[in-house]
């Protein structure tokens, strides 16, 4: 037992240092993509306060804001799907799937209606609203999926997700169509996944929720692996599963509604990372937490990337290169599953 | 650990995908004639030399054509991702920045412009970051006609002459086909209806079309259209409420696509089509979506060309 547990962490180790360096090397290919062509060695030579005028407004103006957002945004729903199918023991919960993506976005719905704007400093309202939005949903969900007797049921959770999200869903559309016109084309392009957020005042709106939501997820690695035993024997082996479940599903809600905010509702990033990451390096929340992470920034950025280079003149949004890989990734686990 | 390789190897063939990616548009992105430095951009142009502009507006480019100066670099049409179809022919040496509502910064910073031309309505939150790059005047297309806009233009880049005559020109062609049009619809009211993919729009008195046909041309509006509210440019409808607008003559705008074309026919094919005023004396002109659409000093222009052809006859 101990030594399946020792040769697991050196695993996770191992695994975790070669993500870093994929992470690294997208980031850098991904500052690397634009218009304006800049090799490696100016975006170092920039970093290092040496570039040319123009070179730093590309790279500090233009692209640090966005790529720093998509990756908080990758971790943050690579996270939140990693979280959710540990309390749910149910490995195909993702945020998207189980309505919080709609909710989140129903949230945002309100916000553009009521502020007009997405801009300037008052952005840094709209991870509140869309996680007000997520959390709404998941109450909802779990006092739905509720038994009195078995507790949440997670076949159920998954069911009444899908339902809620429908109805949450319609309440945002009778909002868009109220919207005005150019409001409603960017509310449109933003459900689909698009990385909107351009400055700096967007990485501030994102960066406390991340910095302080994934360091306590994984502190709570140990209460994730207690809820993968099934309630009881959670209990039994001295977890408050009431409060704890609570404390951990609002985590995933808000990681997962952050992302969203600045990304939009991308899907299939909070069901894909988790599974690769079990895969990678076994069942163990406190390994497969932080590779879940990295999995889900690696997954976005390349997306991101892809979407914005691939298909010029015209970016795609990153949420639609993940959904392509994605959902017959979703298919391939399905059919498995059998 | 043959698996944990293999989703290695599937992680490493994405990112790689990406790289390969990147290189693609870079080759199409020739570098822009580097003239000066940032620092030097900023100056005024020398007199005798045409400034060399960055129009982050459709319309201010049609603007810009009419006085016979091309932009080195311009934003493309939001829905047809290229420029505006009638100006395309005179913008094969401007650079295309993107669609209005994203525009791409780094080629717009890559094209050293001297100055940026900018619309309001789009802009108003992102000045700040295109005078970093270079001088930037905002133009509220709501505030007056193309006219004004155009005169606007005219006093920035001193062609205040060719402006008025321009506007001149437009006026007395405005005459001669208001009165071809008089000839046929005679003193009758008109409505203006874009027919989409998805849905009928009655436009407003506001631009696009309100201007042109309403003051320019003197025609007189449909009953309700001068009640559709200022705000808006035009108004969702359904087929039912057509025969209540009482028009005498219907102006399609008609988009491109199939899907307006199919909805289109079949609206032609409807009793409620087919009982209009306008339709049984035959008074229904389809027009392009542009230059109808594009409300500027160009687009009005060709607009007008177009329709003297029409009721030429």
């Amino acid at each position: 037992m101990n030594g399946s547990q020792t040769s697991r962490e050196k695993r996770a180790w191992r695994v975790g240092l070669i993500l870093a360096v994929i992470c690294a090397a997208a980031v850098l290919v991904s500052l690397n993509t634009g218009t304006i062509r800049m090799p490696p060695a100016s975006v170092i030579r920039t970093f290092l306060g040496m570039g040319t005028p123009d070179d730093k407004m590309v790279l500090f103006d233009f692209r640090l804001p966005r790529i720093l957002i998509t990756m908080l945004a990758g971790i943050a729903l690579g996270m939140s799907g990693a979280i959710l199918q540990g309390l749910s023991r149910n490995a195909l919960a993702d945020p998207g799937i189980l309505g919080l993506h709609a909710g989140a976005a129903f949230g945002l719905m309100i916000y553009v209606s009521f502020f007009q704007t997405m801009e300037g400093p008052v952005s840094l309202w709209i991870p509140l609203f869309t996680f007000m939005g997520g959390v709404l949903t998941a109450a909802l969900i779990v006092l739905l999926a509720y038994d009195r007797h078995r507790g949440v049921l997670p076949v159920r959770l998954i069911l009444i997700g899908i339902a809620v999200a429908a109805g949450f869903s319609a309440v945002t559309l009778f909002f868009s169509l109220r919207l005005e016109d150019t409001t409603y084309a960017f509310t449109s392009r933003w459900l689909l996944g698009s990385v909107w957020g351009r400055d700096w005042v967007h990485v501030a709106a994102l960066l406390p929720w991340v910095a302080v939501l994934v360091p306590y997820a994984l502190s709570q690695s140990r209460s994730l692996n207690a809820f993968t035993l099934g309630d009881e024997l959670a209990v039994g082996i001295g977890t408050d599963v009431g409060r704890k479940r609570l404390l951990l599903l609002a985590a995933a809600v808000g990681l997962s509604s952050a992302g969203v905010a600045m990304a939009g509702g991308v899907g299939f990033i909070g069901l894909v990372a988790p599974h690769l990451a079990r895969r990678l390096v076994g069942p163990m929340h406190q390994h497969f937490l932080p590779i879940a992470g990295m999995l889900g920034l690696v997954i976005l950025v390349v997306a991101d990337t892809v979407g914005r280079s691939l298909f010029q003149p015209n970016a795609i949004p990153a949420g639609i290169v993940v959904a392509a890989v994605g959902a017959p990734y979703f298919l391939y686990l399905l059919v498995r599953a059998k | 650990m043959k698996k944990t390789y293999l989703s290695l190897l599937i992680l490493i063939m994405a990112f790689l995908t990406a790289a390969c990616g990147q290189t693609a548009p870079q080759s199409n992105a020739a570098p822009a004639p580097q003239q000066g430095t940032a620092g030097d951009s900023k100056q005024p142009a020398p007199a005798g030399k045409e400034p060399r502009i960055a129009s982050l507006s459709i319309h201010l480019t049609s603007e810009l054509l009419a006085l016979g100066i091309t932009p080195i670099g311009s934003v493309v049409g939001g829905d047809l991702k290229a420029f505006l179809p009638h100006v395309a022919d005179r913008l094969k040496d401007t650079k295309q920045l993107g669609v209005v509502a994203d525009p791409d910064m780094e080629s717009l910073l890559a094209l050293k412009p001297d100055v940026i031309y900018a619309d309001k309505d789009y802009a108003s939150k992102d000045v700040a970051k295109y005078e970093k790059i270079a001088k930037t005047e905002v133009f509220d297309l709501n505030d007056g006609t193309w006219r004004d806009t155009l005169k606007k233009v005219a006093k920035l880049v001193g062609k205040e002459p060719q402006a008025e005559a321009f506007i001149k020109d437009y006026n007395a062609q405005a005459e001669r086909v208001k009165k071809s049009l008089q000839s046929q619809i005679g003193d009758g009211t008109v409505l203006a209806v874009r027919v989409t993919p998805k849905e009928l729009r009655v436009f407003s008195m506001r631009r696009p079309i309100g201007p042109l046909l309403y003051e320019d041309l003197g025609l007189k509006p449909a009953k309700g259209v001068d009640k559709i509210s200022k705000d808006k440019a035009f108004e969702v409808v359904s087929q039912e409420v057509l025969p209540d607008y009482d028009a005498d003559a219907i102006f399609i705008v008609l988009n491109k696509d199939e899907g307006a074309q199919k909805l289109f026919q079949q609206l032609q094919t409807s009793p409620i089509w087919q009982g209009l005023k306008a339709v049984k004396a035959n008074h229904v002109y389809v027009v392009p979506e542009q230059p109808w659409l594009d409300y500027s000093a160009m687009g009005a222009k060709m607009a007008l060309d177009d329709a003297e052809k029409r009721f030429a006859k």
